[in-house]
């Protein structure tokens, strides 16, 4: 029997520990619970509680039948049990409990059963999160892109990452038989070793720095690295975490652009010198065949009189115009900071128009022209001459043949743009067939005498060149729309 | 319309030469011609002109890409020497470089710049300008 003293100690330990006991007499088949047993149940303290009801607590499924278990074979097998499981109590709530069972023999017979019954919850909730975030923790530890690891002060690992592994190109097992130092690269051993010192000194938090490593193969590994001290509460250094970031194929990207620049800026240099062969040289040549062509035809007028003269003489014109178009088309692209003025391009427009009356008045061409006065854009005037020459000219060439040309001209405004719209009902262009080539050198679509093709290539590159673009719509047979876009003056 | 005395023809080019040569005789431009094949010998021989009290042109076609001088170096050596007389340089070159034609611009001796090939009616409008 205990004394009184040692029951209200009893007391106290249960209530305080939030323990409880509890007895089962098999003879008598009753089940006593003490009053902290009771109260970790949320019944009343007047709950008589049987071996059915109590097992009736634990959670229904895995628990319940682990305790229904572990409970007999207590009986019949004289087994302990302690175990930690869920009950719901009288009002519902889940609640984690660690229930402890012994059997007492008696002529090897399970007589009784007493066992404690202790409230666990909070520690186990707290225990779980714990856990679950530490697995998230390692988690992202593990399946992080950058490669990381956690270094004792000694330099020795802790722990590193599948990402690392895959940088270096080891198994985890074969990464850790190497130290930090064994894997970076000789050149670069001492970068960031004053501030490991410091921040281990505590003079330092965190660190970066650029450094090679060498990587399973003997390659070499460009990484960033981002290093922090991990303290404990008083300051005193307890580990160092430390990001590797592979750089190698950005460095390797980075110099192959470097390299596309320089070639490129050679490139630029060789068209610059084949603009002045084409502009120099090639023109000499054409322009003395023309001169002598001029001098024959008025000095032996009797040589020229036949089928083959003329054609010399169209094969040197059209050559010199090659040669021309090639110039500009060289100058076009080499020009590099184009400096843009505000035009007004109705001014520009009717300056185009007079430039070529003579031809519009011969082809009887009709023109319907709705240019806003107020528009300005923004553009080289020579560009800008030229484009507008450019379409106007290809709107007569193109005409249907039996008919005048019709040409409408009209404006828009979006955003900052102006929308030149010049539509032609004049023998349309096969987009389907010639949309890819349409702004090519050299192509042409009609099978028309003055067909140059260079014409397009050239007005979109001047176009684009002062930050504008063309679009274009056609049928064969009926019409052509080209929506020159134009930078508006504001 | 004026006819020039002396044309001066400085062009390394032989074809240009010849046509240039023809295409003056048969627009009426000069009673005479002076061809130099590069801008050092035009200007050593000029000066040797002036010094012996001869004749010298009255217009110059001047080319630009020229071995040993090139029409640019005539242009600053040419400024440098004081004439008698006025003479009129007109650049003749086959470069279309708009580069080349701004540059052209700049000199205060030259009247105009031709774009190679000349033709019998730039010269009558040479013979009309001067």
């Amino acid at each position: 029997m205990i004394n009184k003293n040692e029951s209200s100690l009893f007391n106290f330990i249960q209530e305080h520990a939030a323990i409880g006991t509890w007895e089962y007499d098999i003879k008598l088949a009753t089940l006593q619970w003490s009053s902290e047993t009771k109260k970790i149940h949320d019944v009343s303290p007047d709950y008589k509680p049987d071996v059915d009801s109590g097992l009736s607590f634990y959670k229904a499924g895995q628990d319940r039948d682990t305790i229904t278990q572990l409970f007999t074979d207590c009986i019949n097998k004289h087994a302990n049990f302690d175990t930690e499981l869920q009950i719901v109590t009288a009002t519902g709530h889940d609640k984690w409990v660690r229930s402890i069972g012994m059997p007492i023999i008696e002529n090897n017979k399970c007589i009784k059963v007493q066992g404690l019954f202790q409230d666990i919850d909070e520690k186990t909730k707290i225990t779980k999160t714990l856990a679950l975030k530490e697995q998230h923790l390692r988690k992202t530890f593990e399946s992080a892109l950058v490669g990381m690891a956690i270094i004792d002060l000694k330099g020795n690992w802790i722990d590193i990452n599948q990402s690392l592994c895959n940088t270096f190109g080891y198994t985890k097992e074969e990464f850790k038989k190497y130290s930090l130092k064994e894997l970076t690269h000789p050149e670069d051993i001492k970068i960031g070793y004053k501030s490991m010192i410091d921040m281990i000194n505590g003079n330092l938090e965190d660190f970066e720095a650029e450094k090679r490593y060498i990587g399973k193969n003997g390659q070499t590994i460009s990484a960033i690295i981002y290093t922090s001290i991990i303290r404990d509460d008083d300051g005193k250094p307890l580990h160092i975490v430390a990001q590797i970031n592979d750089r190698t194929q950005i460095k390797k990207s980075n110099s192959e652009v470097v390299q596309l620049l320089e070639t490129t800026e050679y490139q630029n240099k060789r068209l610059l010198n084949f603009a002045q062969i084409v502009s120099h040289n090639l023109r000499s040549h054409y322009s003395n065949l023309d001169m002598l062509l001029d001098i024959l035809k008025i000095d032996r007028p009797e040589s020229t009189k036949n089928e083959i003269f003329p054609l010399i003489k169209e094969a040197v014109t059209h050559l010199g115009e090659t040669l021309e178009n090639l110039n500009e088309v060289a100058t076009i692209n080499l020009k590099k900071d184009l400096k843009t003025e505000s035009l007004n391009l109705l001014d520009h427009f009717n300056k185009a128009l007079s430039s070529i009356s003579a031809l519009i008045i011969e082809s009887k061409t009709t023109l319907i022209v709705d240019i806003d006065k107020t528009l300005s854009v923004k553009a080289i005037p020579a560009y800008l001459d030229s484009i507008l020459l450019n379409f106007l000219t290809n709107a007569i060439r193109y005409k249907k043949q039996n008919e005048p040309a019709k040409i409408e001209i009209k404006t828009e405004t979006e955003d900052n743009f102006v929308i030149l719209i010049i539509k032609d009902y004049g023998q349309g262009i096969d987009l389907k067939k010639h949309s890819k080539k349409l702004f090519g050198m050299y192509k042409t679509f009609h099978k028309h005498e003055e067909s140059r093709g260079l014409g397009l290539f050239i007005t979109k590159n001047q176009v684009e060149a002062i930050g504008g673009k063309i679009k274009v719509e056609s049928t064969v047979n009926e019409y052509t729309t080209f929506y020159t876009y134009l930078k508006k003056h504001e | 319309m004026n006819k020039v005395n002396i044309a001066c023809i400085i062009d390394d080019d032989p074809i240009f030469i010849f046509g240039a040569k023809r295409m003056m005789e048969i627009s009426n431009f000069c009673n005479s011609f002076m061809i130099f094949k590069n801008g050092h010998e035009a200007i050593t021989k000029l000066k040797t002109k002036i010094l012996e009290g001869l004749d010298i042109p009255e217009i110059i076609l001047l080319d630009i890409n020229m071995p040993i001088m090139d029409g640019w170096e005539f242009l600053e050596e040419f400024s440098k020497i004081e004439f008698h007389k006025k003479i009129t340089i007109y650049i003749v070159s086959s470069s279309i470089d708009p580069v080349d034609i701004r540059r052209a611009k700049r000199y205060e001796n030259v009247s105009n710049y031709l774009i190679k090939p000349i033709s019998v009616n730039a010269l009558k409008n040479i013979l009309k300008e001067i």
